[in-house]
C-alpha cells in the first residue's frame, strides 16, 4: 500500500477535530471507500507548521494514483470547508502527490503562492479569511491490514476488550485503525459466491452460522470483533498489534474473552505475515 | 581542512573583480593554481598572488579576511559552499548565484543578489540600491533564495523580484518592491516612499507604518492573515538571527495593489492603522 500523512490545524483543537473527522469519514476500507484513513494523533501547537493546535491524519490507498485521487478531493471538501483550518504535509519524500496544487484553482485567480524554507504553500482567499494549504504531500510505502480477531462470550464482552486495545494502539505513532472506533464488526473474507463481489462475510467466524458451516469458533464464542491496523512499516504494526493483543488478553476467560486469532486468509492476502505468538513472546 | 583564506596585500585603488574566486571555480585546484589565477583589477589583469596572501585548502569554504568596497562580484554564479567576507564589499555580490551562502561582515554596495536564483546572502551592515533586483536587460530580479540585511537597504530593493525573500532588519529606501512579480519583502523598520510601485503580485510586509502609501493601493482593512502565522513560525525556527519573528502575530492592515498594474500584490502593515479608504 501507499500512505501519506496530513497535518490539519485550526483556531482551536475542536475545529481541527471537526475537519479531521470529516476527512477521515467514509474511509474504513480500500475495498469500498477508495482509501483507509484515520486520525493518527493530536499535535501540540509547537509541533505544527503554523503554531496552532493540530491533528495528524494518515491516508492509505492501494497505489499512489489512488492516493492522488482521494487526497485533494477529501482536503477540498472536508478541510477547506471547515472554518479556520489550514492543511500541511505531514511527511516529506521524493514521491509526492498534489494537495494545494489542485485546490489553488478555488482561489479563482486570487490565490497566492509562497515558498517558505523550500516548501511551496498556497494561500487561497476564502470567506473565513485565508485557507493555507501546502502544494504537495509526501507518499511512502506502507502496510495495510495487520489484523487480529477477538472472540468473546458476547458482543459486549468483546467490545469492552477491543475498546481497551484501541486505547493502547493509539499510543503507537505511525499507525491507524481506520474502521469506526477502530473496530470491525463485520470482518470479511476474500471473494464470494457472487462473481461481482470482491469480499463477503467471513462465515467461519460468524457465531450464528456455527451449526451450518465449517466454523472456526468454539461453542462458547458468541461474538467476534476484528481490529485492523494500517502502519508506515512492519515494526510499528508489530508494536501496535502487540499492544492491542496484550490489552485484550488482560481480560481473560473470566471476563468473557476466550481466544485471539487472526484472519490470515490462507496466507494469500498481502506480502506481510504477522504471527501472533511471536508478537507476544 | 582549513577554509581557503584570502588576505589583501594591497589597498586596492581600483575595482577588483573577484568573481573567479568561488567554490565552484576553485574546486579541485591546488594552492599554486589558485595563486596563478588572473583577476580584473581596474584596467589590468593581475594574478591572485600579487593581490592576496592565500592559505588553507577547503575550496568549499572561502574567507576574505579583509574587505573593501572595491571588491566586485563576490560569489558570482556560485552554486554551493560558503563565502565569508570580514569587511565591506562592492557591487554585485551574489550576482546570478544559485546556491550556497555568502556572509558579509560589513556593508555592501548596490545590486546585491542581482537576479540570484537560489542560495542565501546575509549582510551584517547596510547595503545599497537595487538589492535583489535585475539589471536593465535582465527579464527579472531574484527568482529564489533569501537575502537578509541586518542594517539598512537603499532604494528599489526587490525591484522586478520574481520569487524568494528579502528581509531588511533596518530601514528601506524609496520604491521598495517596485515592479515586483512575486516573492516576499519584509522590512522591520521604516520604509521609504512609493513601496510596491508598479507591483503586479508579491508581498511587502512592513513592521512599521510607512510615511506614505501610493494612491494606487486600496485598503482591505484590518485582518488576521493565517499565512503570517505560518511564515513567522517557520522563519523563527530558521536560526537565532531570525528569533525576532516570534514577537509578530497575524494582525495586519492589508493594502492591495498596485492597482495601476495587475493589482494582485499586497502591502501588509503589521502595526494596524486606521483605515484610510
Amino acid at each position: 500500500m501507499k500512505a501519506t500523512r496530513i497535518i490539519i490545524t485550526a483556531m482551536t483543537l475542536k475545529w481541527a477535530y471537526r475537519a479531521a473527522n470529516s476527512i477521515t469519514g467514509f474511509a474504513s476500507s480500500v475495498i469500498g471507500c477508495g482509501c483507509e484513513s484515520a486520525i493518527e494523533q493530536e499535535l501540540d501547537p509547537s509541533e505544527t507548521p503554523d503554531g496552532r493546535p493540530g491533528i495528524a491524519v494518515m491516508v492509505f490507498a492501494m497505489s499512489t494514483k489512488d492516493l492522488a485521487n482521494q487526497v485533494p478531493k477529501r482536503v477540498g471538501q472536508s478541510v477547506m470547508t471547515a472554518a479556520t483550518t489550514a492543511c500541511y504535509a505531514g511527511l516529506h519524500s521524493e514521491k509526492e502527490i498534489p494537495m494545494g496544487k489542485s485546490l489553488r484553482y478555488f482561489g479563482d485567480g486570487y490565490q497566492i503562492s509562497k515558498i517558505i524554507n523550500g516548501r511551496r504553500f498556497w494561500r487561497i482567499p476564502v470567506m473565513h479569511g485565508e485557507f493555507v494549504c501546502e502544494e504537495t504531500t509526501g507518499v511512502t510505502d506502507a502496510i495495510g491490514g495487520g489484523n487480529f480477531l477477538v472472540m468473546g462470550k458476547t458482543a459486549r464482552h468483546a467490545l469492552t476488550a477491543c475498546e481497551k486495545a484501541i486505547e493502547e494502539i493509539k499510543k503507537v505513532a505511525g499507525v491507524i485503525t481506520a474502521f469506526p472506533g477502530g473496530i470491525v464488526g463485520s470482518g470479511s473474507k476474500v471473494g464470494s459466491k457472487y462473481k461481482f463481489l470482491a469480499a463477503s462475510t467471513n462465515e467461519a467466524y460468524c457465531p450464528t452460522l456455527k451449526g451450518q458451516v465449517k466454523s472456526d469458533l468454539s461453542e462458547e464464542v458468541g461474538s467476534v470483533l476484528e481490529i485492523v491496523i494500517d502502519g508506515l512499516n512492519e515494526e510499528v504494526i508489530k508494536q501496535a498489534m502487540r499492544a492491542g493483543i496484550l490489552a485484550v488478553c488482560s481480560y481473560g476467560p473470566k471476563k468473557g474473552i476466550y481466544r485471539v486469532s487472526a484472519g490470515n486468509y490462507g496466507g494469500h492476502l498481502g506480502a506481510f505475515h504477522f504471527h501472533l505468538k511471536d508478537l507476544v513472546k | 581542512m582549513k577554509p581557503l583564506s584570502f588576505k589583501l596585500k594591497i589597498k586596492p585603488e581600483f575595482t577588483l573583480d573577484i568573481s573567479p574566486l568561488t567554490p565552484d571555480k576553485l574546486a579541485g585546484k591546488k594552492l599554486a593554481q589558485i595563486k596563478s589565477i588572473y583577476l580584473s583589477y581596474g584596467k589590468q589583469r593581475t594574478s591572485v598572488d600579487k593581490l592576496f596572501t592565500v592559505s588553507g585548502n577547503d575550496t568549499a569554504n572561502i574567507q576574505f579576511l579583509e574587505g573593501t568596497e572595491k571588491l566586485l562580484c563576490v560569489g558570482q554564479n556560485m552554486s554551493h559552499g560558503s563565502i565569508e567576507v570580514h569587511g565591506d564589499v562592492g557591487n554585485l555580490a551574489g550576482q546570478y548565484m544559485h546556491g550556497g551562502i555568502i556572509r558579509i561582515h560589513g556593508n555592501a554596495g548596490a545590486w546585491i543578489g542581482n537576479s540570484m536564483k537560489n542560495g542565501h546572502i546575509e549582510i551584517m551592515g547596510n547595503t545599497g540600491d537595487f538589492l535583489g533586483a535585475g539589471l536593465p536587460g535582465d527579464p527579472y530580479g531574484m527568482s529564489n533564495g533569501l537575502i537578509f540585511v541586518h542594517g539598512n537597504a537603499g532604494d528599489r530593493a526587490g525591484d522586478r523580484m520574481r520569487r524568494g525573500m528579502i528581509i531588511i532588519n533596518g530601514n528601506a529606501g524609496d520604491y521598495c518592491g517596485s515592479r515586483m512579480g512575486a516573492g516576499t519583502i519584509i522590512i522591520l523598520d521604516k520604509a521609504g516612499k512609493h513601496s510596491g510601485f508598479g507591483m503586479k503580485r508579491g508581498t511587502i510586509i512592513l513592521a512599521k507604518q510607512p510615511r506614505h502609501i501610493s494612491a494606487t493601493f486600496k485598503s482591505c482593512g484590518n485582518l488576521k492573515m493565517q499565512f503570517l502565522r505560518l511564515l513567522f513560525k517557520q522563519l523563527s525556527e530558521m536560526g537565532q538571527q531570525f528569533a525576532m519573528f516570534k514577537k509578530y502575530g497575524p494582525e495586519v492592515h492589508r493594502f492591495a495593489g498596485d492597482l495601476a498594474s495587475n493589482g494582485k500584490g499586497e502591502i501588509l502593515i503589521l502595526q494596524t492603522i486606521k483605515s484610510r479608504n
